[in-house]
């Protein structure tokens, strides 16, 4: 194999794909990345064999052929290089010689027979969808995910492909997320999908903001198929709990608010909260909200903002992080806070067709 | 900057408790050796008076092995509720000297009174005090050991039992702990006991003639452990009130049980019982620990995390029993089922949950668990049961 590389090119594509390997796998080959270079192009794939990322770049290919080079160690070098341009070769022993202006280094990689190869995807359904509106959809979901191993089910983000709609669903079982976006598919082709939390940040660091992305599933896994990248991904298995369940349908009594006054609001009373469960309270009057949080012996914080209300007077303690995450995800100026009671779940909603359910901390 | 006072902590000790309950109830028994463990063949000695300890009876000891060394031994089943009367009585007593008392168990207690002194009096006159108000306000004796840290009040404690006060002033803690056999020091076991027996470690001042680098080769981490320990170096604070980890309950059984619906009966009692004393505290879990002993002693665990929170014993058994179907019960003799609940958080106060009971059913679930809580507390537990642990009742 003897290639020709835009230094600035596979170094983007080092980034996409290196951020996959477990840095304690057990076989040193998957510490590699899988070069493979033919017609014009250098394909570089890095796996934890549960995800794979797959990068695609233009090469001047002078000689085709396949290896597998240590990902940290390659990708050091070619940060460093002084130039725009290197060569790299590499020998039948899977040696690389890289070449670059005044610099030459020798590099041991390892047999592309060593390296797994891709899963093939028996008859997969094939979705597709726009690039940016999928990538908002799970930066205004996947923070709800459950970060608790013990729960692999909610390690993951939902992907329920019905009815003409893609929903997008996240829940650590106090609160969830839920995003809707329509998509075009034949009616029979419905499927929901769990993805894995890694899986879902590989693809906000990757996605676009434009062009067309292709997911393609079958029952245990899925590909997403963008730009030049392709990443392929063993989906969580079993039955995501019925999250329309849990949303309410009753309305009860909507507050309306600007979102970045809440957030500022929020953020500033949560640095006198000490631990999960005492959260904030939030206090609502006739158009007014007070959000207070107090901790013994430290202190109290006390923040007051206009707002739409008309219900009557209501206090409820929310987890000030919880009721912060999708303030920050979401972008609209204004959202919509429907409550209940101090037991009951408050619904945050927005001006898009966005759902977030939060269920309160019980002081008493 | 006044200089911080040099810290004085008192460990108390109920002497033989269980024993010397069972004694203080029933004064026909006292000078007779007594033996209080669990009620079958299979169980434990929980405590022994010192009568039968003569005889080379140790808590933890097999039942059947006690009858053996001393079938004249008058053996009573274990009576906790009232030890643990007892123990609140005591407990109290305790912290009537200071805020800062750490239970270990019913029967045994770190104070630290450093604090208490300039109104008190001494440490020493301090553990005086409590051990003559224990006995007048009880009947019982408690074992006091007075130092500058837990390590050495626990060893002081125990050097002179039953009845015993052991001070050690501060400064002469090397000078007490040097002629103590090593086994004495925390985390010296069998094992260590023999590599130090090689090196010709016998007493703890032997330790410390030891060039540490001998040590800590042949003894890795715990090397330089035990030298501090040596020198009677020990920092740990007393902590009060240390909050419950985990709920749980286990049950060797008379004969080991083969028959996979016999043994979901047990833990169905084991749930019953552990889903009360959840309640009774204000916790609820979210994990669910099942432990298994079978009849050659492997012992295995199965856990599971539960969707939210759960003090409930139909939830608790569902996931026990699914846990159960994980090990090899029914097909391989089983001496011992436990089940434990951990991830504890208090019910009332904290964050609620999206999947927690809503449904009709579970509420009235809850309901009925809390009429029942009821009924148990007043008319004792037993007067009502799951009616699948009626037949075991009977047996």
């Amino acid at each position: 194999m003897k290639i020709k590389v835009n230094k600035e090119a596979i170094i983007d594509c080092l980034q996409k794909v290196q951020s996959v390997i477990n840095p304690r796998n057990a076989l040193p080959v998957l510490g590699n990345v899988l070069f493979k270079a033919e017609k014009g192009k250098l394909e570089l794939t890095a796996t934890d064999m549960s995800l794979t990322v797959r990068a695609t770049m233009e090469a001047e290919v002078i000689e085709a052929g396949t290896t597998t080079l240590p990902a940290k160690r390659i990708f050091g070098v070619f940060r460093e290089l002084s130039v725009d341009e290197a060569e790299m070769e590499v020998n039948d022993q899977n040696i690389a010689s890289i070449q670059a202006a005044s610099s030459y280094f020798r590099i041991h990689g390892i047999s592309e027979a060593d390296y797994p190869s891709l899963p093939e995807m028996e008859d997969p359904k094939t979705f597709s969808i726009d690039q940016a509106a999928f990538r908002n959809m799970l930066k205004l979901t996947s923070y709800a995910a459950s970060v608790d191993a013990n729960r692999p089910l909610l390690n993951g983000v939902l992907l329920s492909f019905k009815a003409g709609k893609l929903s997008v669903v996240a829940t650590d079982s106090r609160r969830l997320a839920l995003v809707e976006h329509e998509v075009e598919f034949p009616a029979d082709a419905g499927m929901d999908l769990i993805v894995p939390l890694k899986t879902v940040e590989e693809l906000l660091r990757t996605l676009g903001d434009s062009g067309t992305l292709k997911v393609l599933a079958t029952p245990k896994q899925v590909a997403f198929e963008f730009d030049r990248i392709l990443i392929v991904s063993k989906l969580v298995e079993g039955t995501y709990p019925n999250f329309r369940q849990v949303i309410p349908q009753a309305t009860g009594d909507r507050v309306s608010m600007e979102r970045e006054t809440l957030l500022t609001a929020a953020r500033r009373t949560s640095q006198l909260v000490i631990d999960a469960v005492s959260g904030v309270k939030l206090t609502f009057t006739k158009n007014r909200l007070e959000i207070l949080a107090t901790a013994p012996e430290i202190g109290e914080a006390r923040e007051t903002m206009d707002v739409k209300y008309n219900g009557p007077d209501i206090g409820i303690s929310f987890n000030p992080a919880f009721l912060m995450d999708p303030l920050k995800a979401l972008t609209t100026d204004e959202v919509f806070l429907d409550l209940v009671d101090d037991t009951s779940p408050g619904v945050i909603r927005s001006t898009i067709s966005f759902v977030y359910v939060l269920m309160p901390i019980r002081l008493t | 900057m006044q200089t911080p006072l040099p810290r004085r902590i008192i460990h108390l000790d109920m002497d033989a408790f269980y024993a010397s309950v069972e004694i203080l109830d029933n004064p026909t028994l006292r000078g007779r050796p007594v033996v209080v463990g669990g009620s079958c063949q299979r169980g434990v000695v929980s405590a022994a008076s010192y009568e039968a300890r003569k005889y080379g009876i140790r808590s933890a000891l097999p039942i059947a092995m006690a009858r053996k060394l001393c079938p004249q031994a008058v053996f009573l089943p274990v009576r906790m509720a009232r030890y643990q009367e007892l123990s609140q009585r005591i407990m109290a007593i305790f912290a009537r000297f200071t805020p800062l008392v750490e239970p270990l168990s019913l029967d045994e207690a770190f104070l630290d009174v450093t604090a208490s002194q300039t109104l008190l009096g001494t440490a020493e006159e301090i553990a005086a005090r409590i051990r003559m108000l224990v006995r007048e306000e009880t009947g019982l004796t408690v074992s006091a050991g007075v130092a500058s840290s837990k390590l050495v009040a626990k060893i002081a404690s125990d050097l002179d039992k039953p009845d015993g006060l052991t001070i050690v002033p501060a400064g002469s803690e090397e000078e007490f702990l040097a002629p103590l056999p090593i086994a004495r020091l925390w985390g010296v076991g069998a094992a260590t006991r023999k590599t130090l027996a090689l090196l010709g470690v016998k007493t703890i001042g032997d330790l410390k003639k030891l060039p540490p680098r001998i040590l800590a080769a042949k003894l890795g981490k715990l090397g330089p452990l035990l030298v501090d320990s040596a020198r009677g170096i020990d920092l740990r604070p007393v902590e009060p009130e240390r909050e419950a980890k985990s709920i749980g309950n286990e049950e060797t059984f008379a004969t080991d049980l083969f028959d996979l619906r016999r043994i979901e009966q047990e833990l169905l009692a084991l749930c019953t019982r552990v889903g009360r004393r959840a309640r009774r505290h204000g916790l609820r879990g979210r994990t669910v620990t099942l432990k298994l002993k079978y009849r050659d002693f492997t012992q295995i665990t199965r856990s599971r995390t539960l969707p939210a929170a759960s003090d409930d014993e139909q939830t608790l058994y569902t996931t026990g029993r699914d846990l159960l179907a994980k090990t090899e019960a029914g097909s391989r003799p089983v001496r011992l089922l436990g089940l434990s609940l951990s991830s504890l958080e208090t019910a009332e106060r904290g964050q609620l949950s999206l999947f927690s009971p809503t449904t009709k059913k579970e509420k009235c679930r809850r309901h009925l668990s809390h009429a029942i809580d009821a009924i148990s507390s007043r008319f004792g537990e037993g007067a009502i049961l799951p009616g699948k642990l009626l037949a075991t009742e009977k047996e």
